[in-house]
This record gives C-alpha cells, structure tokens and sequence, in this order.
C-alpha cells in the first residue's frame, strides 16, 4: 500500500486498515476516493442544511447560533 | 461470477453509508463480507465524529430550553439531518421526549441520518406506537437498508407489533439487510406459526430477490429448529417453485444456505426434495456436489444420501468424479 494512500485509510479505518490490504493498489486508491467524496459530500449536506436552519431563525440570533455551529 | 448474499448485503449497506453508488464501491467486492462490514462501520463512525462538536455545541442549547420550543425550533428552522445528529449528541431521554413529539414523517427522514451507535438507546425510549409507526413509514418509503439497521435496536415488544403489521415482503427485505444473525434469529423467533408459513411462501412465490432474501435467511437464522421450521414449510412447495428456488440458489451462490435447510428438515421432507426432477440433470448435481465438498457438508448430509434411490446415488457419485477437486 502506498504511503499517502494508507495515513488517509488509517485515518478512517485505524487498526482496521489491515482489513483492506487485500485490496489491490488500484482499489484502495479507488476506496481513498470515495472515502474522500463522502467525506465532502456529508460536509456539503450538513452547510446546506446549517444555513437553512439560520435561515429560518429570527435574524437576531442568526450571528449567536451561526458560531455555535461554527460557521 | 457472482457474489454470495451476504457480500452483496454488504456492499448495498457500504454504497449507501458513502452516499455512492454500488458501481463506485465495486472494488470492494474482492473483501469477505465481514472485511466490508468492518470497512463500513469504521466509515460511519468516522464520517459521524467529524461534525460532533458542532453537533454538541446545538445540544448543549436544546437541553436548556423547553421540550415544546426545541419541537418548534427543530420543525421550522430544521432539517431532518441535522435533527438526527443533534439528536445523536443529546442525552437519550431527552432526545426520546422531543422524538416522541415529532411528525412520523420527519422521524423516519431523521432515522436514515441517526448515528448507527446512538440509535439502540434512543429508540428504546420512544413510545412503541410511535416507533411503529416510523417502521410502517420507512417500509412505505422502501427503506430496507435503514430498517435493517434498526432492528438491532427493536424490543420483542415492536418486533411483534410490526410483524403483526408489516407485509411478509417487507420482512424479509429487512432481514435481508438486518446487521446482527442473533438478533434476526430472535425477531425470526417471535413469528407466530401462520405468519412465519406466510413468509417462507411468499419468498418461495415471489420476485428472484424474495427468494435470496429467503435463502439468506434460513442461512442467517442461528437456530437450527428454526431453520428447521422454515425449511419444512419450504419443503412442502410444489416441484416448480422448489425447482426456481435451486436455480436462484445456484445463482446467488447460496448453495450453502439450501443445502443447510435440506439438512435439518425432517426425513419425510427429506425425501420430498429428492424426488425433484431438477436433481435429474448433471450440471445441477455437479453445482450441489461442489457446494457440499467447498463447504465441508458431508457429515450434516450423509443422511439425505441415505435416503437417495440407487438410480440418484448413482447420478451424484458420477457428479462428484466430473467435478474438480472432488472426493
């Protein structure tokens, strides 16, 4: 497994990195992609939906709850 | 070639944990189903830590306010999303007591969201009509995937309401999906006799993907007198329905999971099966022979050979010389 490829699939999987080493090296590039497009994917979907839900808040406490969400 | 049930469980379950595709995901398809089951749930968890501390900072408002202001802010200003991982980070009873005032709609939109590890404590909380009621909602929606999750975290309480509830179809789609054989064997348990008749027909009778759910089932199934049950209502189909059920099972690679049921049904049902003319045609006896020798099932069968005719017994041992690798 190549270097860069397997400190992101430690990242997501830990110790259980060793469960994909069977994986070709063209699979795991391929399973390091779509790990990394969920991961943009679920942050895409959670600042869609934080900014509807400032939307919706009384303009007073949009600055309050947009830091709290860390935004 | 194709993949066992159990793996194409799994790489449904993974396609969507990543919000991708099953054609995205098809390398994953080279792992043991218990490698993908490991690659997803270390996904998911990772995926639901990564926005926790936002998640608490809401939390930690919401337990400050009133049940009835956090229903109204939740509804107006809040997505089912985020409402679930909220929910994931609030303390269970009191994401219980907001949940039990929400409309049926946004929970079951909130359930496909909630975090797999929360879900158990959470559910156990919400009243069992409501939690019913969200199962009746998702099977509607087709949500097997989510509903198998979900019965890890079901009481015997809600498993007899909804499979008093739910059409057989959707049963077994959800067994399909179900992340835990102990916890299907007990829901499978809790079937009145009629009911579980029903499933077995209708799996038997239905689409090709009713009858994988089945086999998957009686596969998953850890107890052998249930097994047993299941297969002796199997056993009693007529010679067309038994014989497409062998073919999806050679299929779906399930051989494994037929050749169990065969074991463990009674001598009389036994000898049933064994006059089906399918078990007439070499290529069929030759998949049935490697299955035995690939999954070491000659002891669990040496009875059913004991009750073959000659003619039969004959027929699988010329099998056994064709094949490779066979004893």
């Amino acid at each position: 497994m190549r270097g860069d490829v397997r400190e992101v699939l430690t990242h997501w999987l830990g110790a259980d990195v060793r469960v994909v080493e069977g994986l070709s090296d063209e699979a795991l590039e391929e399973l390091r992609d779509v790990l990394v497009a969920a991961r943009e994917r679920q942050a895409t979907a959670i600042r869609a939906a934080s900014a509807e839900a400032l939307r919706q808040m009384p303009p007073v406490l949009r600055g309050t709850v947009s830091k709290i969400l860390g935004r | 070639m194709g993949h066992d049930l159990a793996t194409k469980a799994e790489l449904v379950k993974l396609a969507r944990a990543l919000g991708t595709t099953a054609e995205e995901i098809a390398f994953a398809a080279e792992l043991p189903h218990s490698a993908i089951r490991r690659l997803r749930e270390n996904a998911v968890a990772t995926l639901y830590d990564e926005h926790k501390a936002a998640f608490q900072r809401v939390a930690m408002i919401t337990r400050v306010l009133p049940t009835a202001v956090n229903v109204r802010i939740t509804l107006r200003a809040f997505t089912p999303l985020l409402a679930a991982r909220v929910a994931g980070e609030l303390p269970p009873d009191r994401a219980a007591e907001l949940a039990n005032r929400m409309p049926v709609e946004f929970l079951a939109e909130a359930c496909v969201h909630l975090d797999p590890r929360r879900a158990g404590a959470l559910v156990h909380r919400v009243r069992p009509d409501r939690v019913v009621a969200v199962v009746v909602e998702l099977v509607e929606r087709g949500d097997f995937i989510t509903l198998g999750r979900l019965l890890d975290t079901a009481t015997e309480q809600i498993v007899r309401d909804v499979t008093a509830t739910v059409a057989t179809e959707a049963l077994l789609q959800i067994g399909f999906y179900a992340e835990s054989d102990e916890q299907l064997t007990r829901a499978v348990a809790l079937l009145p006799p009629e009911r579980l008749h029903a499933t077995v027909r209708d799996a038997l009778t239905g689409p090709p993907e009713l009858r994988s759910a089945g086999l998957a089932l009686v596969g998953r199934v850890n107890d052998e007198a249930l097994r047993g049950r299941l297969a002796e209502y199997a056993a009693e189909e007529d010679d067309e329905t038994l014989t497409k059920l062998l073919h999806t099972a050679i299929d779906d690679g399930a051989l494994e999971e037929l050749l169990l049921a065969v074991s463990v049904m009674s001598e009389q049902a036994q000898r049933r099966v064994l006059t089906l003319p399918a078990l007439t045609e070499p290529h069929i006896l030759g998949h049935l022979v490697r299955a035995v020798e690939k999954h070491d099932l000659f002891s669990r069968l040496a009875p059913v050979v004991a009750l073959m005719d000659p003619d039969l017994r004959r027929r699988v041992a010329v099998a056994a010389e064709r094949g490779p690798n066979l004893r």
